[in-house]
């Protein structure tokens, strides 16, 4: 039976295929909308974008019905597909997809204003409204008008819940969480901003454990506890970074904020052997993998074979690289792009195995375009996975810099109490649970050498400040 | 009465100082050569300032660093927003 409905499918789409074949060959008026409509059906959908480009270049006639196809197109290729065309085709008609890829394309290159105009006239039962709501909300906090992005991160959070509740796949339901959970996470980043530091702990804490945001926040999180002169929480939240389970997780800014911390304690031998740690173990990996990224940075597949290809093939080749590619993996951008590659690889496959029944002109066209189309989704997704690794030694070199700065401050210190004949009180009992503070909704562990799961994010460490200066005696 | 006797004074004061011009002439004659023996030379007096080395103490000033401290998160909003489609 099932053999039976497939069959039937099959021929329903080719009858459907030949359909647009004809109408190439024809010269009906509105034949590019016609052709897309064919092969939507027939589910060539990158094929179809060739076709909706070239009307929405040429005419100036849109309906209901192509909105519909773009709003199916935009979802099953991505907003990227349409982003090549240039603002003033997109601004054309009246159609909230156009608006929606204008919106994402203006925030990308910092045309907030833009990007707000655009995004104000996708509709919120769009059927990409939680998107648009996200982006717009950012493009607000971009400008600091915070009332107003804080209105639309409200509607973003209750619009991402709706599609998570009502999604029946279990990534689609993934999808919606994350969008929502950004949301929550710009809400906080907000108050931050505003110096609303305990607001801001709050608006984090709500993020559960359990969420693939919830790594990259714990950096942020440390910050507010910095802010707040919380140096021993900030300190333990940071160590969680240190548990195997988070060991793909290494970010410069961690060890920089670590010494910070110690130097703020007036903990200085602490704070020189986290610099002298990050000196003599981060920078010469760094430095590995940055002569491996060299080596191949002009190439437009490298990175995407390395990544396709199976770990232990090149988990040897630096240090980082298993990390980095962890996080790549991870990253929704990078999911979506590469289900759209597989896609597009597939539709090309169809294709060629069409093109040797049939011989017709219209598919000798699709291939040649789709090749196009394909040859440009490697390009981009290897210089995305190129990007991430590039910014990555960016970011070890800058903390390095910084790391650097907290080293001279060290020693102008240690001079000035020199001169003042004085020294620090250095009373080093290390650890007290004196020296912790919590509210209510905090947790406290005593650390034994392992990290449990439930536990992670909640350290804290029990030092006390050895800032205290006293008179130096003479032995 | 009295113009006869200014006319007489008068004539006295000047005839006195003709006769004065007239006896001595000033001459100035300045030392042609002199010399000093420094090595004999001796300053008396006390000694006033204090025995030990001494500076005058004053403030000195002391530069801070700017160190690095997170204003936002802008960066990541960005990243986020480049990250979704």
């Amino acid at each position: 039976m099932k053999i039976l409905i497939l069959l039937l499918l099959c021929i329903n789409v080719q009858a459907k295929y030949g359909r647009a074949i004809n109408l190439y060959k024809s010269n009906k008026k509105n034949k590019n909308i016609l052709i897309a409509q064919e092969l939507i059906k027939s589910k060539y959908f990158f094929s179809a974008t060739h076709f909706l480009k070239l009307h929405l270049i040429e005419s100036n006639e849109y309906s209901k019905e192509l909105e519909n196809m773009m709003e199916t197109v935009a979802l099953k290729t991505g907003p990227l597909s349409f982003s090549n065309l240039n603002d003033d085709i997109l601004l054309k008609f009246n159609s909230h997809s156009l608006r929606f890829i204008h919106g994402l394309k203006s925030f990308r290159y910092k045309r907030y204003e833009s990007a707000i105009n655009s995004l104000l006239k996708v509709p919120l039962d769009h059927r990409l409204a939680p998107e648009s709501v996200f982006i717009l909300g950012s493009a607000y906090q971009m400008k600091e008008q915070f009332n107003k992005a804080s209105l639309q991160y409200k509607q973003c959070i209750a619009l991402a819940e709706k599609n998570e509740n009502e999604a029946e796949h279990k990534k689609l339901k993934q999808y919606f969480a994350i969008i929502k959970e950004s949301c929550i996470i710009h809400q906080a980043r907000m108050e931050y901003r505003k110096a609303n530091y305990k607001k801001s702990l709050k608006i984090y804490d709500q993020i559960p454990k359990t969420s693939f945001r919830w790594p990259y926040i714990l950096i942020e999180k440390a910050w507010v506890h910095y802010m707040l002169n919380d140096y021993n929480r900030s300190l333990g939240t940071l160590v969680t970074y240190k548990s195997p389970l988070l060991s793909s997780y290494f970010f410069p800014e961690s060890e920089y904020l670590t010494s910070l911390n110690y130097f703020r304690l007036c903990l200085w031998s602490d704070s020189n052997q986290v610099i002298e740690h990050y000196y003599t173990t981060y920078k010469p990996r760094s430095e590995e993998l940055k002569k491996f990224l060299i080596q191949h940075k002009s190439s437009d597949t490298y990175f995407l074979k390395i990544l396709l290809s199976p770990i232990k093939d090149w988990e040897n080749m630096s240090p980082y690289l298993r990390n980095l590619m962890t996080q790549v993996r991870k990253k929704i951008k990078f999911n979506l792009e590469l289900i759209n590659f597989k896609k597009v690889q597939n539709e090309m496959k169809y294709l060629k195995k069409m093109y040797k029944k049939r011989k017709d002109p219209l598919t000798r066209m699709l291939i040649s375009e789709v090749k196009k189309m394909q040859s440009w989704r490697t390009k981009h997704l290897n210089h995305y996975i190129k990007k991430q690794m590039f910014s990555f030694i960016n970011d070890i070199h800058r903390f390095s810099y910084e790391q650097f700065n907290i080293r001279l401050e060290i020693m102008a210190l240690k001079r000035e109490l020199v001169y003042d004949n004085k020294k620090l009180i250095s009373n080093r009992s290390r650890g007290s649970l004196d020296n912790v503070t919590r509210t209510q909704k905090q947790h406290f562990y005593d650390f034994k050498g392992s990290f449990w799961a439930d536990e992670l994010g909640d350290y804290s460490f029990g030092l006390k400040s050895n800032c205290k200066k006293v008179k130096n005696k003479k032995k | 009465m009295i113009k006869y006797l200014a006319l007489l004074s008068v004539a006295w004061t000047i005839n006195s100082t003709f006769a004065q011009g007239d006896n001595k002439q000033v001459v100035v004659k300045y030392k042609q050569y002199e010399s000093f023996d420094l090595g004999n030379l001796e300053i008396e007096g006390k000694v006033i300032a204090p025995g030990d080395l001494s500076v005058k103490e004053r403030q000195r000033k002391k530069f801070y660093r700017d160190l690095y401290v997170r204003e936002d998160f802008n960066p990541e909003i960005y990243k986020d927003v480049d990250n979704l489609r």
